[in-house]
């Protein structure tokens, strides 16, 4: 198969893996978790580091885990135990690690580089020629095989608990009285969001992950306002920016992350306008036939 | 409504659902196959043997020793710097159409690195620096094994390194041996010359003002091969901010010692050395921003500076025109 495939396919599971966790970030007003987590894991490669004097990707990799789980833990603390809103606790958080993460850099690591970008980071072109082998048998890129691992464990995770997450997400109180432990349904949203956050941060870079945790769930939210039809539509148009963008970024010879989270972009605009429900166009028209028919009504 | 909206979204998600498989059909089946690359030593290619470069210093070495035999690709052009560098569509055609892949390695090109050893499978990758012998490197004390990559500033290791792509060009194309061997040894002797030019130029500054100030430590092998102390406002990462106590040890230094200049480099913001100058305007002293200096990435192309001899020779005439 050709590398181009390779990339849409492995954009589209890297969209639906973002996609299925970040639908529920979105309702949560988590939205940013993505962002947040990929300045926050700065402390994690240092320490990392520091520990095992190593710049690898596997002790790398553990390193920023640990610390997108923790990141993802102690916003989700400050907001249910310190009283802060969802967006505050984020901010917070992973202001303070980052700048913890410049520290220890500036102390101990300044004769040596090291940071997320050139240690941590992926880029989609690449992730072809990165192949995994079983014995001498090439079995297609490893990133391929690590995203689908997260895209099908994402999709049985949303199946599973999608009564409690629907629950916990809309409705709180509501899932506290039917005896859902909405603490734990969270804090295993936030244990699959770091693992798919960080795990595509290796993959395919931080920019796309950001991008497609947020811009498709929020383009589902205009189009649709059930949950199960906001999650297919949100993967449906994360793949949809995959093969866009890479189409894009060839009529250009772009980055091709940053052609699909342009895409992403332009599908939202084009919802923003036309969704049928909530669209400007399709309401401006509405009110108009409906001034109309008042008009006629008065006459 | 609520039954409309329902209708309108099934159908939707229908549309949308075909549009999306044909559009992967499409590209399942429409995308050209990657060229194919001969595995291990055989050699595939026919006309020029295609080479890809992952920095400027690497793709001038090697287009002066190929000359007419190879086509010579670089992936990051003038001016930018490998931390910065951001991968284009095209860049991958570049890697999988080549025959020859060199990188410098020393975790200069980062995670791309993994990819290019891992391309050993199908393709020839050579890190060009795995020549010289590891007692050659800057490591930091604290940290063994984690070298300093930027190898280019010293002349008399980056002509070890145009040895390694001499011999990557022989084992990649045996035919035209000869003239590669003629190439590297004229290019080496240019190479010979430039670094006794450096070492002369250099040793013309009076010593107590022989350092050089810039904006990150990149000139350590520069300074290690020509006698000029090297003094940089931050370490080799460039994520970590200069501190306050950076700035007020390098402003009491220049003061002094009385150092005349002190540098930008062309791949990195002025704005610190900026803030240096000022500091020591303050207490009084006099320096100057000396000119700018190529670090991580050669000059346009074209222009003198845009090869690997003459951004060196640019370097060493402005340092010394402003240090002396």
């Amino acid at each position: 198969m050709s590398d181009g495939f390779w990339i849409v396919l492995i954009g589209a599971l890297v969209a639906g893996s973002c996609a299925l966790v970040g639908c529920f970030l979105v309702l949560r007003r988590q939205a940013l978790m993505g962002d947040a987590i990929s300045h926050a894991v700065l402390p994690g490669i240092v320490i990392a580091f520091l520990i095992t004097h190593s710049r690898n990707t596997l002790p790398m990799l553990i390193g920023a885990g640990a610390l997108g789980l923790f990141t993802a833990f102690l916003t989700s603390a400050l907001e249910r135990h310190g009283r802060l809103q969802a967006d505050a606790s984020l901010g917070v958080t992973f202001t303070w690690l980052f700048a913890l993460g410049v520290i220890l850099v500036s102390a101990f690591t300044g004769h040596v580089d090291l940071d997320a970008e050139c240690v941590l980071y992926g880029e989609i072109e690449y992730a072809p020629l990165y192949r995994a082998f079983w014995g001498e048998i090439d079995l297609g890129p490893r990133a391929f095989w690590v995203l689908l691992g997260v895209t099908l464990a994402n999709v049985l995770f949303v199946t599973l608990g999608y009564k409690q997450l629907k629950l916990c997400a809309f409705d709180p109180g509501l899932a506290a009285a039917v005896g859902i432990n909405a603490a734990l349904w969270h804090y295993l949203l936030m244990a699959f969001v770091s693992i798919t956050t960080v795990g595509a941060f290796e993959s395919v870079g931080a920019i796309l992950v950001v991008a497609l945790l947020i811009v498709p769930p929020n383009t589902a939210y205009l189009l649709t306002d059930r949950l199960w039809a906001m999650l297919t539509l949100s993967v449906i148009l994360g793949a949809l920016s995959s093969a866009g963008g890479y189409l894009l970024a060839s009529a250009l010879d772009s980055s091709t992350s940053a052609a699909i989270a342009v895409v992403s972009g332009m599908l939202f605009i084009l919802a923003a306008l036309f969704s049928p429900a909530h669209g400007a166009v399709p309401r401006y028209l509405r009110r108009r036939r409906l001034l109309a028919s008042a008009e006629a009504l008065a006459d | 409504m609520d039954t409309v909206q329902t209708k309108m979204t099934t159908q939707f998600l229908k549309t949308m659902l075909l549009t999306c498989a044909a559009g992967l059909f499409a590209f399942g089946c429409g995308g050209a196959p990657a060229p194919a690359v001969a595995a291990g030593g055989g050699i595939a290619h026919t006309g020029p043997l295609k080479v890809t470069a992952t920095i400027g210093m690497i793709a001038d070495v090697a287009n002066q020793i190929a000359g007419e035999h190879a086509e010579i690709t670089g992936l990051m052009g003038p001016g930018v710097d490998p931390h910065l560098y951001k991968a284009t569509r095209g860049d991958l055609d570049k890697l999988t159409g080549a025959d020859l892949i060199l990188y410098n390695g020393l975790h200069l090109e980062g995670k791309m690195a993994d990819v290019l050893v891992q391309m050993a499978h199908k393709v020839r990758t050579v890190q060009v620096t795995d020549g010289i012998p590891q007692d050659l490197l800057r490591e930091p004390p604290e940290f063994a094994g984690q070298f300093d990559p930027h190898v280019w500033f010293d002349v008399s290791l980056w002509a070890r390194v145009s040895d390694r792509i001499r011999d990557a060009l022989i084992e990649a194309d045996p035919a035209n041996k000869a003239d590669y061997e003629a190439n590297a040894a004229a290019y080496r002797k240019q190479l010979e010359e430039l670094d006794a030019y450096a070492r002369e130029q250099i040793a013309t500054i009076p010593k107590e003002q022989r350092v050089l100030v810039t904006a990150h430590d990149a000139f350590g092998y520069f300074g290690r091969a020509y006698d000029i102390e090297v003094m940089g406002l931050q370490g080799i990462s460039t994520t970590a901010e200069y501190g306050l106590q950076d700035l007020t040890r390098l402003v009491d230094i220049i003061v002094q010692r009385k150092i005349k200049a002190v540098f930008v480099e062309s791949s990195i913001s002025p704005k610190s050395i900026e803030a240096l100058v000022r500091g020591v305007q303050d207490k009084g002293a006099e320096v100057k921003i000396g000119g700018q200096l190529f670090s991580d990435a050669m000059g346009q192309a074209g222009t003198p500076e845009g090869s690997y001899l003459g951004m060196v020779r640019h370097n060493v005439d402005t340092i010394v025109g402003a240090l002396k």
